[in-house]
């Protein structure tokens, strides 16, 4: 038989695997898997060369005589961050608020995604799935407009509430609606990333407490919760640093008087067009960030974020 | 297990306060958008479709729409090489310096949005490539990178090293080894990873907003900007269109991986 009555696939591959093979003799086979990973490597790279770049630009104050950055080298835009009131206040509220988004979220995530891995039933199951995946694929500005035709002066709840006779209150443009927003923006990221680590633990356990006399609160107490760690931890981790660095609740649901920290980077760079300000606060909130992912991966290891192969 | 009915009534008062506060948004968006009245209320005026002629005709949102699809095909397309490869290449060899590596590709998760966002703003801005599409593209490949990668990490854990070692062994070489025994097992990782990449470019805000001008919004964008000065329900119309994109999204999930897929403990 002819090599031309091959099927066309099959000559295809013989010259794909001709064609690897002249290019990576088989004594490269070490090194095949940086050259896997060297795409992804260099996409990546992008954001570092981004992150050098905000560094030297947060070194450069802006001279307010020709508007342009300077030319050498100072640590002024920190100093004036450090000292004004105004950067602590907005860092504080954003901390502070980050800190109740997280706590909140995870114990409204809980429940949901315990009742999700343990249901018998598929449906409620896929249900359930469903009504986590649909807000966390519509994205913030949308979801953020819902809550403004639902709290709004002439929104539902107050025409709910203009039905029983109570006046019309003012529930948006407040640190509360922000944080209500973001914690419904996080709840599916909770979720999502609690549920794995449930599945992990397996039913018998909860029986096996439950036949040593445990009721379920005790249960849950010294059996689910400390058997969950690594997913509340990246759960945590995931909510913390997603709400501390949110930028669309607070410009959206606060209304320009509830401004976080990337409002405030935001505004440094297209207001008030100081470059150098608006990068030492990125550069700042970068580190505080990173700070408090440091933390929490040396106190409690890298949880369910981990990529790659398993620890044997 | 029987369960006590207390644990049964707090679970359901929690589960269902989350299912409130998670689809009362989406709901509202929808009622709103039928609306045969000029403002927003709720219950809506009457039933229409007047706001949909409306946005129809809109060339501005229409355009704006077809912006965000392009930028979210270009981050899925770039998305699915690279962090096919890179999954495979973590989860089945063993590597130097990997633990330096792992921290290394999760900085798009560590950093945070706006970070990237101003970083990718500045390298762009000098690299003269602001006000086209195609780098807000791969700056959403880029941030959301590790969702790709974590995809494909996850079913490739589940690929028995034995099964390459097998085919070697029936003579198949390395490329025949590749697209018929590593990829198939992987496939429901790359599938899943690519939705959810197409479907956060789809949505990517804030990394839009710093990278797009007046020529380039995204739909994101430009209803940001738009609930901003007035709230109309044409607004709410356009908003359908992503909850129509993310229905679908989340059906093709179902239908070739299934949702379960998320719940799977590593």
């Amino acid at each position: 038989m002819s090599k031309a009555a091959y099927p066309l696939r099959w000559r295809v591959m013989d010259g794909l695997e001709a064609v690897v093979a002249a290019l990576w003799p088989k004594n490269f086979a070490r090194a095949l898997p940086y050259v896997m990973v060297l795409p992804a490597i260099l996409l990546v790279m992008l954001l570092v060369i981004g992150l050098v770049q905000i560094g030297d630009s947060s070194a450069r104050t802006l001279d307010r005589s020709t508007f342009l950055p300077s030319d050498y080298y100072t640590g002024e835009n920190y100093g004036r961050i450090f000292t004004d009131g105004l950067y602590w206040s907005i860092l504080w509220r954003s901390l502070l608020g980050s800190l109740v988004v997280t706590s909140v979220s995870l114990v409204f995530a809980f429940p949901y995604s315990y009742l999700m891995v343990r249901t018998p039933s598929a449906l409620l199951r896929k249900f359930l799935l469903i009504a986590l995946f649909l807000p966390f694929f519509i994205g913030q500005v949308v979801r953020a407009y819902g809550w403004l035709i639902i709290l709004g002066n002439q929104g539902v709840v107050n025409e709910m509430l203009g039905l029983i006779g109570i006046e019309p209150m003012r529930l948006l443009y407040n640190y509360p609606a922000v944080l209500f927003g973001l914690v419904q923006y996080m709840i599916p990221f909770a979720v999502l990333m609690l549920a794995p680590a449930l599945t992990a633990i397996p039913e018998e356990m909860e029986s096996a407490a439950n036949s040593l006399g445990a009721n379920w609160w005790r249960t849950f107490v010294h059996v689910l919760l400390p058997m969950a760690k690594p997913g509340l931890v990246g759960a945590g981790l995931v909510v913390l640093t997603l709400s501390l660095t949110d930028f669309a609740m607070p410009a959206i649901l606060g209304g320009g008087s509830q401004d976080f920290i990337a409002n405030a980077i935001y505004d440094q760079f297209f207001r008030t067009s100081d470059q150098g300000m608006g990068a030492a606060l990125t550069l700042i909130l970068v580190g505080v960030g990173s700070l408090l992912v440091g933390i929490v991966f040396t106190l409690f290891g890298a949880g369910t974020l981990a990529m790659g192969r398993e620890k044997k | 297990m029987i369960q006590p009915l207390s644990k049964s009534i707090v679970i359901w008062t929690m589960v269902i306060a989350v299912l409130v506060v998670l689809s009362a948004p989406t709901i509202v968006v929808l009622g709103a958008s039928f609306t045969s009245g000029n403002i927003i209320k709720f219950p809506p005026d009457g039933f229409s479709l007047q706001w949909y002629a409306k946005i129809a005709m809109a060339a501005d949102l229409r355009n704006a729409f077809l912006r965000s699809l392009a930028v979210a095909s270009i981050c899925t397309l770039i998305a699915i090489p690279v962090g096919t490869l890179a999954g495979i290449a973590l989860s089945k060899y063993a590597m130097k310096f990997e633990k330096t590596l792992q921290i290394y590709l999760l900085l798009p998760f560590t950093v945070p949005l706006i970070g990237s966002g101003i970083g990718l703003m500045l390298l762009f801005g000098q690299w003269g490539i602001i006000g086209q599409i195609w780098p807000i593209g791969i700056a959403c490949c880029v941030i959301n990178l590790p969702f790709m990668i974590w995809a494909v990490t996850a079913s490739a854990s589940s690929l028995d090293p034995d099964l390459e070692l097998a085919a070697a062994n029936c003579g198949a070489p390395p490329v025949a080894i590749f697209f018929h025994v590593t990829l198939p097992a992987v496939l429901p990782g790359v599938i899943s990873g690519s939705l959810l990449m197409f479907i956060l470019a789809l949505n990517e805000f804030l990394v839009s907003l710093l990278l797009t001008d007046a020529r380039t919004v995204t739909l994101p964008v430009q209803i940001y900007n738009s609930i901003r000065s007035i709230i109309t329900p044409d607004l709410a119309a356009i908003s359908v269109v992503f909850i129509v994109c993310a229905a679908l999204v989340i059906a093709l999930l179902d239908k070739l991986v299934g949702l379960d897929i998320f719940l799977k403990s590593k």
